[in-house]
């Protein structure tokens, strides 16, 4: 069942955990003890009401399911539902049913903090998943190696999340973060790549105000010079999120007259933008314009749509490996949905599997035991193989293509589509004599 | 934060967009420097207005008849209905309080409270847009850059409602009574006005203009339940800038910030946001009464 957290599904939960802590006394580590310090009372108060029979793995989720970004949320959710009731019309995960406690971060790092704090506290998770804000991920990064549960980011995509403490001064990778999706560093790998294709000297950039939208620049910058592409930086500007009025910005961009522009602009963000970009003349101005997060929210989105014929990244390709996992995981979604699943419901799908896989390989659902499971993990899902690296990243394709519509989806897929590999050699090839890190 | 170009090129479409984004201003801090003017009230629901405005337009376009003039009309009375019953039921009883003005500030911000989380229980949290008038809907070039036409309409309009408004205040007769009671409520009441019920109608009329602001302005920007709060701010700093309670202070105010938030992001690549804030600042520093002082002035 998902859930947003409400009272009752709490209530519920809570007198759930008596009877679940009382199975495990044998295996209570520290973060039974601190769970057990910080959910004292209500545990104590919920035992006097007497537990009933729980035999559930419950995992945590937190997603933004409110504000400019919320599509991404409602995607992850639809892949969770579909994740968790085909494992649990299939014996489920070691015999027990799955059951996902869902939550709103309302991209706030602070909001995101509390819902993990309380997911494992109150609810007692055995696993966490989710995230889809770099800056948020930065912040929770450090808190989940505290509370140490391991984490399974779905789509957050700066690279500092995987980079191990110390190897840079924002690393805050540790044991317990993993992501399944790709990283900035991947996706951005493929947009130079991408980049060395076209007929473009001049780039601009236009990006959120925060994490996400510097890293995007700063990496395209060291990747464009790692792989000798001729270009040159011309002009950049970083609007604040949720801004309802890009046309200053565009008109800015425009005024500097770049051949090309990358743009990491996502959410309904995205949506507003494309619609004052279009008015202002920017697709007949601007020779190429790639979407870094374009096809997230595109694929879901009745507003604005990515004009035809410009360039976009997505982080999981409903054609792409054609594979019966692929195509079994779209063509359901298709069906129920009415719309090609979006990244962020395969990411979020993905990891539900991911967890069965762990704890059923490890044989319990004890933190260090699903760490274990996950490092180094190979893995195969509708997005294809792919293995967990050294510093917790999943190592796979960056994909880039061109955008067009197709008229048997009713949807814009991107077609031609490039797979770039992107694995750690990859990486650190084309960064060259750069300070940022591969995270991966 | 870093220097885009040294040498900024500002264009016509510079200039237009920057005219649109003060009218649109100019129609929000209008009718805050009103209510301010007339009755004492620092309205913090204001920006709350100009955001219902935008969605009681999105709603009637989408819903009723797809007719833009007609729905962003009926979004303005909307509006003003809604902003004379709140003054007539909650704000109007807090008048004589010795504290009225910290109980008026602290209504009207729950207001805003109340305003967004209804906004966002009818319609969700997503964004949407609202196309253009079809009339308007092309985009004009000019000097290598183009904008949509539409701005144009809103400036023009922005400047028609200055002019009416200014006829209003100082030609009619409704107008002479607004003024008497801005200078001595006591005196205009003693003298036979109706000062409750022209409270309610100078309340009504800032508050058409509020969510008339907000629906002319929903062509131009996403509608979303944030749009209330960042429109406050900036309305804020217009009506600090032009001088609380000034008709022309609030539309040289806004459009110096409409212009400030066009040509800003021509300098500095982020942060732009903040000029109009340090513009507050200088003006607070060596004009504390704003440009303008004093409404009908």
């Amino acid at each position: 069942m998902v859930t947003a957290g409400s009272d009752v599904e709490n209530k519920r939960n809570r007198t759930g955990d008596v009877e679940r802590n009382s199975e495990n006394r044998s295996s209570v580590g520290r973060r039974r003890f601190l769970q057990a310090a910080g959910a004292g009372a209500t545990v104590a108060v919920a035992g006097c009401m007497g537990g009933g029979g729980d035999d559930v793995v419950r995992l945590g989720a937190t997603y933004i399911l409110s504000g400019f970004a919320s599509l991404y949320g409602e995607a992850a959710e639809r892949g969770i539902e579909m994740a968790q009731s085909e494992i649990n019309d299939n014996g489920g995960i070691d015999g027990q049913d799955v059951e996902i406690v869902v939550r709103d971060s309302e991209a706030s790092a602070d909001t995101a903090i509390q819902q993990i704090r309380s997911l494992v506290e109150e609810d007692d998770v055995d696993g966490l998943f989710g995230l889809d804000s770099s800056g948020v991920a930065q912040a929770v990064a450090p808190q989940v190696a505290q509370l140490q549960m391991p984490f399974m980011i779905t789509h957050a995509a700066t690279p500092f999340v995987t980079s191990p403490e110390g190897e840079h001064e924002d690393s805050v990778g540790n044991d317990y973060v993993f992501r399944d999706s790709n990283s900035l560093a991947q996706d951005i790998y493929g947009a130079a790549r991408t980049a060395a294709e076209l007929d473009a000297t001049e780039w601009a950039t236009i990006g959120p105000d925060y994490a996400f939208g510097y890293e995007t620049w700063d990496y395209f910058q060291d990747f464009c010079a790692g792989l000798g592409v001729e270009a040159e930086f011309t002009a950049e500007q970083f609007p604040a999120l949720a801004t309802s009025d890009y046309t200053p910005y565009i008109s800015s961009i425009l005024d500097a007259e770049p051949d090309a522009v990358i743009t990491p602009l996502w959410g309904a963000d995205l949506t507003t933008f494309i619609g004052q970009a279009e008015e202002a003349g920017w697709f007949d101005q601007i020779d190429h314009t790639l979407f870094s997060v374009g096809m997230g929210t595109d694929l879901a989105s009745d507003g604005n749509p990515l004009p035809e014929g410009e360039y976009a990244s997505t982080r999981y390709d409903p054609f792409v490996p054609d594979t019966e996992a692929n195509n079994t995981f779209r063509d359901a979604y298709y069906e129920e949905h009415d719309t090609l699943p979006t990244y962020n419901a395969e990411g979020a799908y993905r990891a539900v599997y991911l967890y069965k896989e762990a704890i059923e390989s490890a044989g319990s659902t004890e933190a260090d035991a699903l760490v274990d499971e996950f490092t180094g993990m190979e893995h195969s899902g509708p997005v294809g193989d792919y293995q967990f690296s050294e510093t917790n990243q999943a190592t796979v394709a960056s994909i880039w293509g061109t955008v067009s519509y197709d008229d048997e989806w009713e949807s814009n897929v991107l077609d031609p589509v490039n797979r770039y590999e992107a694995g750690p050699d990859e990486l650190s090839e084309a960064l060259g004599d750069s300070d940022l890190p591969t995270g991966i | 934060m870093s220097l885009s170009s040294l040498v900024p090129l500002i264009g016509v479409s510079d200039v237009v967009i920057g005219l649109s984004l003060g009218s649109r201003l100019f129609l929000i801090a209008v009718g805050l420097s009103l209510i301010f003017g007339v009755l004492g009230v620092l309205n913090f629901a204001h920006g709350g207005f100009y955001m219902l405005g935008a969605y009681v337009t999105l709603a009637f376009v989408t819903n009723v008849i797809d007719n833009f003039w007609l729905a962003a009309v009926v979004g303005a009375l909307a509006v003003g209905v809604v902003g004379a019953v709140i003054e007539f039921a909650v704000i109007r009883p807090l008048y004589d309080r010795v504290d009225a003005d910290l109980d008026q500030l602290i209504v009207t911000f729950g207001f805003v409270l109340i305003i967004h989380e209804t906004v966002r229980f009818i319609w969700g949290s997503g964004s949407y847009s609202v196309e253009p008038p079809a009339l308007f809907d092309f985009s004009v070039s000019l000097g290598g850059s183009s904008f949509g036409a539409y701005r144009l309409v809103v400036v023009g309009l922005a400047v028609a409602v200055l002019v009416g408004l200014w006829l209003f205040i100082t030609q009619t007769y409704f107008g002479s009574l607004v003024r008497g009671t801005s200078s001595d409520r006591e005196m205009a009441s003693m003298l036979g006005v109706d000062v409750p019920r022209l409270y309610t109608g100078v309340f009504f009329l800032g508050s058409v203009l509020a969510g008339l602001g907000g629906a002319l302005s929903s062509p131009l920007q996403s509608t979303s339940p944030a749009l209330g709060d960042q429109v406050i701010i900036d309305a804020f700093i217009v009506v600090v800038i032009g001088g609380l309670g000034s008709m022309g202070g609030a539309f040289v105010g806004a459009m110096l910030i409409g212009m400030m938030q066009s040509l800003g992001p021509q300098f500095i690549s982020a942060g732009s946001i903040a000029i109009p804030f340090l513009a507050m600042v200088i003006v607070l520093l060596f004009r504390p009464e704003g440009l303008f002082g004093g409404f009908g002035e």
